[in-house]
């Protein structure tokens, strides 16, 4: 536990560095009180004390191709995701997941309807602030890894605090502390090509909590993984969820949706089922 | 610092690759350089060969299509008296003909007063220069400088040796009064041209009082039209401007324009110009190699952008802004241009002194010119690198994940 709490105290202090420096603060709470205004309009879905949810989205679509062969990825989708959950989004290829989770990422904007993070609206952002929030809020983990090969871990996960501008020193011990916590503390000049697959995953946790992001969004985590491979990875999340992050995976895997403590089924760009995991 | 970190880390991922890019505006840059330092060391050649010529001498001229009046030796006494700021003043009167020592020698005879000991800045090594007494008797005498005794006698302790001086159908018999100094290198050049057998390729100076021309060896009258004013120095406008004053109020000819002055600064000028066209002509030759060699840079930055589709991707999911990802490609095609600046400084440095080998010419670099370098390249890096920076800074980071 030890490696843990220091991440957490220099997470803190990272935090404190960005709030002093950070101008957006009072835009995003003006952006805030006009969306709810229009949301009082339009929707009666969301609940009234909408500030406590993390994560909420309202009425969010996205199309293709608009026109006559449009695809709607997403229709009319609504859901909250409170913080400190660990949620298990699962559909099969096609129904829309992916979309959604580059939805909840900031990574794409929607065609209609609005994305409250901690109640601000990050959907109708500029490209920067849709990065800025990135950086801040949302640790990705991807099927693919997405490491960049020509650095080294270390290097890859000093990546978002060097685009947070974390001063040098502190930034090392960051990304060094988040790769001791994955385990791959004696690994860390290596590059990506020269780790096994389940090594390079934990990089790519590491580098997605070093910045200490609330959320944790995981794309079929495993999906290029064997199975004990899987195993481990799953356990690292785990315990990512038990140090109080928000865990959100997107899968078609039933058995690691299993794992979750709620699993949202999305089929054809809804939303078929909304269920707290009895079995765990 | 990140940036410059991870740009050299791609650009020595591929070196080949980078080699090649950098090859037009190491070529471009390389013979901006040899141009500039070449021309520089010329533009200072001509300026020191020019200076040895004249030594800041003024010519006056009478414009024979205005005025048929001339000036007299007693004219040319009282511009001399009568402005003290004109050392010396003497008339500009010069002819060919052929020395004979033991050798043949070409030899250009210059009349001149005792004034135009203001010719020589370095001195005399033996003797003197000629006398009032011996422009007046019209004496047998002449000066010379070293390199011309080598050419001559071949030896520079001339002094008191005599030889026949032919012009036109006129032989007499010279005796030299005195040596003047020439620079150390002429003396250098003279005996390798005595060494290399090609004399008759060249000719000696010899001053001589101008009435030994104009008597003794029936040169014309003493009506001259054109002389020269050696100024005090620094004050060679000043000179110049009085004594042409003064002219026009000799022989009556105010305000028509028929006195010039030419002055050998002006000349120079000319000359210099002349050069400074020519090195910007050749320089816009390089600037063009440059436009290529750039235009290979932005081919190159750009097959890199969709090569690493999948890393912008990647960083930007992370965080990072369009202006990160765009300064990161900037900064890796300045960088490969800046070194490409950098070796083909070097480059050019080696070329301009192998040139200036050959044509005997003496490069010279100045910062100013390795400051304009790094400031091309660096230009080169950015112009060239914005429009595939740009694109890599607008890539959709869905759609950049995506790619393989």
């Amino acid at each position: 536990m030890e490696p843990t709490q220091s991440i957490n105290e220099q997470v803190q202090t990272a935090n404190d560095a960005e709030n002093n420096s950070s101008a957006t603060a009072p835009e995003n709470n003006q952006t805030v009180n006009i969306s709810e205004s229009e949301r009082h309009d339009q929707s009666a879905t969301a609940p009234e004390n909408e500030r406590e949810h993390l994560v909420r989205i309202t009425d969010i679509s996205k199309i293709y191709n608009p026109g006559e062969n449009e695809v709607r990825a997403l229709d009319h989708v609504s859901l909250t995701i409170d913080e400190g959950e660990f949620v298990a989004i699962i559909g099969q290829s096609g129904s829309g997941k992916s979309t959604l989770m580059n939805m909840l990422g900031c990574l794409d904007t929607p065609t209609e309807g609005t994305y409250y993070l901690h109640g601000t609206d990050v959907s109708h952002m500029t490209d920067d602030e849709q990065s800025d929030i990135r950086n801040r809020e949302i640790g990705f983990i991807f099927q693919g890894f997405n490491l960049i090969q020509s650095l080294t871990a270390l290097e890859n996960v000093e990546l978002p605090l060097i685009y947070r501008k974390v001063p040098r020193r502190q930034r090392g011990e960051l990304a060094r502390a988040a790769l001791e916590r994955v385990g791959l503390g004696k690994r860390m000049d290596h590059k990506p090509g020269e780790l096994s697959g389940g090594q390079q995953q934990r990089v790519a946790i590491a580098r997605a909590i070093a910045q200490a992001p609330p959320i944790l969004l995981a794309d079929e985590p495993t999906g290029n993984l064997d199975s004990a491979s899987s195993r481990d990875i799953m356990n690292v999340i785990h315990s990512l969820y038990e140090d109080g992050r928000t865990v959100i995976i997107i899968t078609h895997d039933p058995g690691i949706a299993q794992q979750a403590k709620r699993i949202i089924t999305i089929s054809d760009g809804h939303v078929i089922s909304d269920s707290i995991n009895p079995n765990v | 610092m990140e940036y410059i970190k991870g740009a050299w880390k791609n650009i020595t991922m591929n070196k080949g690759r980078t080699v090649l890019t950098m090859l037009g505006i190491i070529i471009g840059i390389s013979s901006v350089i040899a141009i500039l330092s070449v021309g520089n060391g010329l533009k200072s050649d001509l300026t020191s060969s020019l200076d040895d010529m004249v030594s800041g001498a003024v010519t006056i001229n009478l414009d024979p299509k205005k005025t048929d009046k001339y000036l007299t030796a007693a004219d040319l006494k009282v511009i001399e008296d009568a402005i003290p700021i004109a050392r010396g003043v003497s008339p500009s009167f010069s002819a060919f003909g052929e020395s004979k020592y033991r050798r043949t020698m070409n030899t250009r005879v210059l009349g001149g007063t005792p004034g135009c000991v203001y010719e020589f800045d370095k001195g005399f090594y033996s003797g003197r220069f000629f006398t009032e007494d011996d422009v007046e008797y019209a004496n047998d005498v002449c000066v010379l400088n070293q390199m011309s005794a080598l050419f001559i006698f071949g030896t520079t302790d001339a002094q008191g040796l005599t030889f026949d001086l032919t012009i036109g159908d006129k032989t007499r018999t010279i005796t030299v009064v005195g040596v003047v100094r020439s620079e150390e290198k002429q003396l250098e050049a003279a005996k390798e041209i005595i060494i290399g057998g090609s004399l008759e390729y060249y000719y000696a100076d010899i001053y001589v009082p101008y009435s030994l021309l104009t008597t003794k060896y029936n040169l014309g009258k003493e009506q001259f039209t054109s002389f020269l004013l050696y100024p005090a120095p620094g004050m060679a406008d000043e000179a110049a401007a009085k004594a042409k004053t003064l002219a026009e109020n000799i022989l009556d000819l105010r305000g028509e324009g028929a006195v010039v002055i030419q002055s050998y600064a002006s000349l120079m000028d000319m000359y210099v110009n002349v050069l400074d066209s020519v090195t910007l002509v050749i320089a816009l030759v390089a600037a063009i190699s440059l436009l290529v060699g750039g235009i290979g840079v932005m081919n190159i930055m750009t097959v890199t952008v969709t090569e690493r589709t999948r890393e912008i991707g990647i960083r930007k999911s992370l965080g990072a802004r369009t202006s990160s990802i765009l300064l990161q490609f900037l900064v890796e095609s300045s960088l490969i241009t800046l070194l490409a600046g950098f070796i083909g400084m070097i480059l050019g440095f080696g070329l301009s002194f192998i040139v200036g080998n050959l044509v005997n010419i003496k490069a010279a670099i100045h910062t100013t010119d390795v400051a304009l370098v790094v400031a091309i390249s660096v230009g080169v890096g950015i112009f060239f690198g914005i429009y595939p920076a740009r694109r890599a800074a607008k890539l959709n980071p869905v759609d950049a994940l995506r790619t393989e």
